[in-house]
This record gives C-alpha cells, sequence and structure tokens, in this order.
C-alpha cells in the first residue's frame, strides 16, 4: 500500500504532531519514545483527529468522514461492547460479513456467544481484533497490540498476526516500543520523536541493533516424539510431549545459522539446505530471507560479504531443536 | 378515579412522555458539538429554581382556552388548562430537569471511546446513539425516569393552578392531602394517601438504585 500522510494535530495539552512521510509499504512500523505522537498518528489516519492529509494508494480519504473512512483500528483497550455478545461484537459493522471464518482464524470462535465480561483480557484482545477484521477494512491499525503479555503469549499474538496479514491481504500500521516486533511484522518503518519524524526506512535497517529479535513463525505436522514437517522439510524441534497434529512453533532470526558448505557433526539436529531468496542491502545488521520453509536470517553485513550470500546462493541453514518454542495446536 | 389510581396514572403519561425529550436534550447537552448548549441548560434547569406557583402560572398562560398554544388544543379537542392533562403537564415540566440531569449524568458515564469505535467500525452518529450510547445509558435513564415520576407524584404548586382540584379528575395525592387538612375531622382520612405517597416514592428510588446495580452488574460498568 502506498502511504502519504501528512498529519497535523494540536492537543489542547500543547502538543503538536506534524508528521509528514510517504512510503511504499505492505505494512508500516511506527517506533519511538512514549509522547512522541505515534497514537495520535494513528487517531489521524483513522480519521479521529481530523484536518489531516491522508492518501492512501493514491486515492486521498482526508475528507472522508470516520464512519466511511473503512480502516480498522484495534486501540491499546480492547474496547469491546460490554452489552453486546463477542458475535454480535464482531457483526457490528454494517460492512461485517459472516463472522464464522474470522472467529476461527483468531481462535475465538468457542467465545461467540459469550459476554465480553466472561473473556480473560487475551481473548477480548482477539476478539477486538477479529470485530476490526471483520468490519473488511483497507487497512488495519494496531496501537501497541502486543503490550502486557508475557514472551511466549507476545510471540504467539505475533504469529496469529503475521498469519492474518497473510490470510486476509490486510496492509497494517502498527505502533510499538518493540523493535523486534516492528521487523517481525513490517516492512517499513517510521520513527517519531516529539511529534516530528525523525527517520524512515526499511524496517530492518532502521531498528537494526543487538537487542532486535525477529521471529520466525512457522506452522507444521508432528510426524513422530519432536519431529515436525514443515512444508516438506523435516525438522527436529523441541515440542512437548504427546503433542500431535497440526503445530505452530516459533524460532528466532538470530538463533539460525548459516553456511555456504554443509557442517558435520554438530550437536545441533537440523542442517538444512536452503536457498537465499532475498539479501537486503544497507546497514550493519541484514535480515536475509531463506527457503524452504520460509526462514528470516539475522547475521552481520560482513558476514554475508565473506560468505557471498546474496539472492539465489544455496547455503545450509543451521537450528538447534531447543531454539523452537511450541506455541500451541494450529 | 382515587387520588392514588390518579396520581399513578398522571406520573406514569408524564414520565413517558418526557423521556424521549429528556434523552434528546440530555445527549445534546452531553455530546452534541452545536452551540447554545448553556443557554438550552438555563431554560431546562428553570423549573427546578422557579417556586412551583410561578411555574404553573406560566403554563396557564400558556395553555389556557385563550392561550396560543390552549386555543389549538381545545379545538384538537385535548383541553390542559383545568383537565387531568393539566397534572399530567404540570408533572412533566417540574421532573422534566430532574430526569435531564440524570440522563446526562448517565451518559457522563458511557466512554466515548466506545462511540468512538462505533464510528470508525462504520455506523453513523445516529447509529452509534441507538446501539451504544442509549444501551449504555439505559441504568441513569431508569433511575432518572423513577426519580422524575416521584417528583410527578408530589407535584403540588403547578399542578393546583394549572389543573385545578376537581376530585376524580385532577386531585392527585398532594391535592387532596391539602383539601382534606383544610376540612373538618379530614385528618383521619389522609393516613391512606400519606401512606400511598411514602410507599410509591421509595419503591420509586429502591427500584432506581436496583435496576442501576442490577445493570452495571450486568455490564461490569465499574471495571
Amino acid at each position: 500500500m502506498k502511504f502519504e500522510i501528512d498529519a497535523t494535530v494540536r492537543r489542547r495539552s500543547g502538543f503538536v504532531l506534524e508528521a509528514r512521510f510517504s512510503c511504499d509499504a505492505e505494512s508500516l512500523g511506527l517506533v519511538g519514545p512514549s509522547g512522541s505522537g505515534k497514537s495520535t498518528l494513528l487517531d489521524a489516519v483513522a480519521g479521529i483527529e481530523r484536518g489531516s492529509r491522508v492518501v492512501l494508494n493514491g486515492v486521498d480519504c482526508s475528507e472522508v468522514p470516520l464512519a466511511r473512512r473503512n480502516i480498522g483500528y484495534l486501540t491499546q483497550d480492547a474496547l469491546l461492547f460490554p452489552h453486546l455478545s463477542v458475535r454480535r461484537n464482531l457483526s457490528y459493522s454494517p460492512r461485517a460479513g459472516p463472522v464464522e471464518a474470522v472467529a476461527r482464524t483468531l481462535r475465538i470462535d468457542h467465545l461467540l456467544d459469550r459476554m465480553p465480561r466472561h473473556l480473560s483480557g487475551g481473548e477480548r484482545r482477539r476478539a477486538a481484533l477479529a470485530r476490526a477484521i471483520a468490519s473488511r477494512p483497507r487497512l488495519l491499525l494496531l496501537d501497541e497490540p502486543f503490550s502486557g503479555l508475557d514472551e511466549t503469549r507476545r510471540r504467539d499474538a505475533m504469529s496469529l498476526l503475521s498469519e492474518i496479514r497473510r490470510t486476509f491481504q490486510l496492509p497494517l500500521v502498527i505502533v510499538s516500543h518493540w523493535a523486534d516486533e516492528i521487523i517481525g511484522l513490517t516492512d517499513w518503518a517510521v520513527r517519531l520523536e516529539e511529534g516530528r519524524v525523525v527517520a524512515a526506512g526499511p524496517s530492518a535497517s532502521l531498528l537494526r541493533g543487538g537487542e532486535v529479535q525477529v521471529d520466525n513463525y512457522l506452522k507444521g505436522h508432528v510426524t513422530g516424539p519432536g519431529r515436525l514437517d514443515v512444508g516438506g522439510v523435516e525438522l527436529v524441534a523441541a515440542i512437548p510431549e504427546g503433542v500431535g497434529g497440526d503445530v505452530r512453533v516459533a524460532v528466532y532470526a538470530h538463533d539460525i545459522l548459516l553456511g555456504t558448505r554443509e557442517p558435520r557433526d554438530l550437536s545441533a539436529r537440523n542442517v538444512i539446505p536452503v536457498t537465499v531468496l532475498s539479501a537486503p542491502q544497507g546497514g550493519e545488521t541484514v535480515l536475509l530471507e531463506v527457503g524452504p520453509p520460509p526462514l528470516r536470517v539475522l547475521v552481520t553485513r560482513e558476514a554475508t560479504e565473506s560468505l557471498g550470500l546474496k539472492s539465489g546462493v544455496r547455503a545450509f541453514a543451521v537450528l538447534k531443536a531447543t531454539s523452537f518454542v511450541y506455541l500451541g495446536a494450529a | 378515579m382515587s387520588s392514588i389510581a390518579l396520581s399513578i396514572m398522571v406520573g406514569l403519561v408524564a414520565t413517558i412522555a418526557s423521556l424521549p425529550p429528556a434523552v434528546a436534550v440530555a445527549w445534546y447537552l452531553e455530546r452534541s458539538k452545536l452551540p447554545g448548549r448553556e443557554l438550552v441548560q438555563t431554560l431546562v434547569m428553570l423549573p427546578l429554581v422557579l417556586p412551583p406557583v410561578v411555574v404553573g402560572y406560566l403554563l396557564l398562560r400558556i395553555f389556557s382556552p385563550r392561550g396560543f398554544l390552549g386555543e389549538f388544543l381545545e379545538v384538537a379537542g385535548m383541553p390542559v388548562a383545568f383537565h387531568w392533562l393539566g397534572a399530567v403537564v404540570a408533572a412533566a415540566v417540574v421532573g422534566f430537569p430532574l430526569f435531564v440531569l440524570m440522563v446526562a449524568q448517565a451518559m457522563k458515564a458511557v466512554d466515548c471511546r466506545y462511540e468512538t469505535v462505533s464510528r470508525v467500525l462504520g455506523r453513523s452518529a445516529w447509529g452509534t446513539f441507538w446501539r451504544v450510547t442509549l444501551p449504555l445509558s439505559w441504568p441513569g435513564i431508569l433511575s432518572g425516569a423513577a426519580i422524575a415520576f416521584a417528583r410527578g407524584l408530589g407535584e403540588f404548586g403547578a399542578t393546583i393552578v394549572l389543573a385545578g382540584r376537581i376530585p376524580g379528575e385532577t386531585e392527585t395525592i398532594p391535592l387532596r392531602i391539602y383539601a382534606e387538612l383544610d376540612s373538618p375531622g379530614g385528618e383521619a382520612r389522609i393516613a391512606g394517601p400519606i401512606a400511598a405517597s411514602i410507599l410509591l416514592c421509595l419503591a420509586c428510588v429502591v427500584g432506581a438504585r436496583l435496576l442501576d446495580r442490577w445493570y452495571r452488574k450486568r455490564l461490569e460498568l465499574d471495571r
């Protein structure tokens, strides 16, 4: 989606947002310290704050009123209507169609007839996300969608969002304090400070650094104890005993090693022949895409250059069985 | 009709008739961005501070057969002055400020963000009011209705000026008590109306409180 944003918002508190940028990205990340104007910028894009120029895919929707802008918005609080069941929350939008498919994808199909007060915090959030998706938006805005979740739940939620982006072909704008969330889910990022854009660029190069944790989400079928079939590739992964059927696992991009010759006599249980699919330019750290199975691998610029890792090169990906985190049934 | 039955009927009709305008005015005061809100608020609150007899006199000027609305209503077959409808009008006007205040307070308590979410999801301002604001304000609206009803039951000054004291037609509980106290041996006959007054008002206040608690618990609004 092509974004052309020129947002000007003046708050009574004296805060002024003057953010101008344009980019062509599947999904966009907004980063910056607290109070830098990230949520205000989302409000401007959604149309809650008026007076900003918002052009999406060449269509100027600056004058389109809130109700007709057709943008999904998941705020930090779920804000499910407390007087309506989950099903009626999901079908609330006049644009909403049948809600069962969305509910299934978000794993809340068993909660459709419950009232919001009977849901846990995580379930409420998933239901609110389902409600936003069910309204068939052309763009989905997410304000800190994973705040307050523990590490495993956060990785689970990220895998879910990654799946949603793919399944519904939905461009996202994500506000987050976490670089790994932005890199994991978006391809372009904008950094805000004191209401102004101070940097913009590909997410992986804008947010590089030692603390970045980019996740890979894989779906596979359990073929035996600790064994998974992921798209025809057999993997050894530390998954709980007794788990069977289709499962979801996650593995960090920095936990994967790459070599151009097949390594032998390693303790790591997975040595997979892969092809480098893309190798972005620029930055000290590079996020390579390899496959199959589709994996993102975080390596230094120096390593890519000395090994000659560029698009089309055949290599071996090395993964420890214990690097996999079991997220749950698929 | 007994004064108790008449009072209940007058109170109910006045409350039901006041409900839509009270909700509309409360919404205008609490949620609309249109100008003139302070002026409207002052006008709405007038019956609360004016002496009820003055309110009754002003209503009489409007609704008497020579008043600008009274003439028209007389022709339409709906006389108000010195008619049970006069008692309804008096009860509605005097109870209106309390009704509006309570509904406005209830709307103020509704988190505006629910309304924003509704608009973002594609509902119009009217659709949002109907589907979100109104259902979430129900506890306050019901409490307001109960209080307006109780206020209507006790209405005296405006009623006696506008509707007069016609036994069986406009003689509500307070007018009956007043008349009995003024007649020899009447004190013995007011126990019933007084007990009815106290019980009805208690039922209104307690009922409103219980309804409010039940609804809040149902929605977990206090969370």
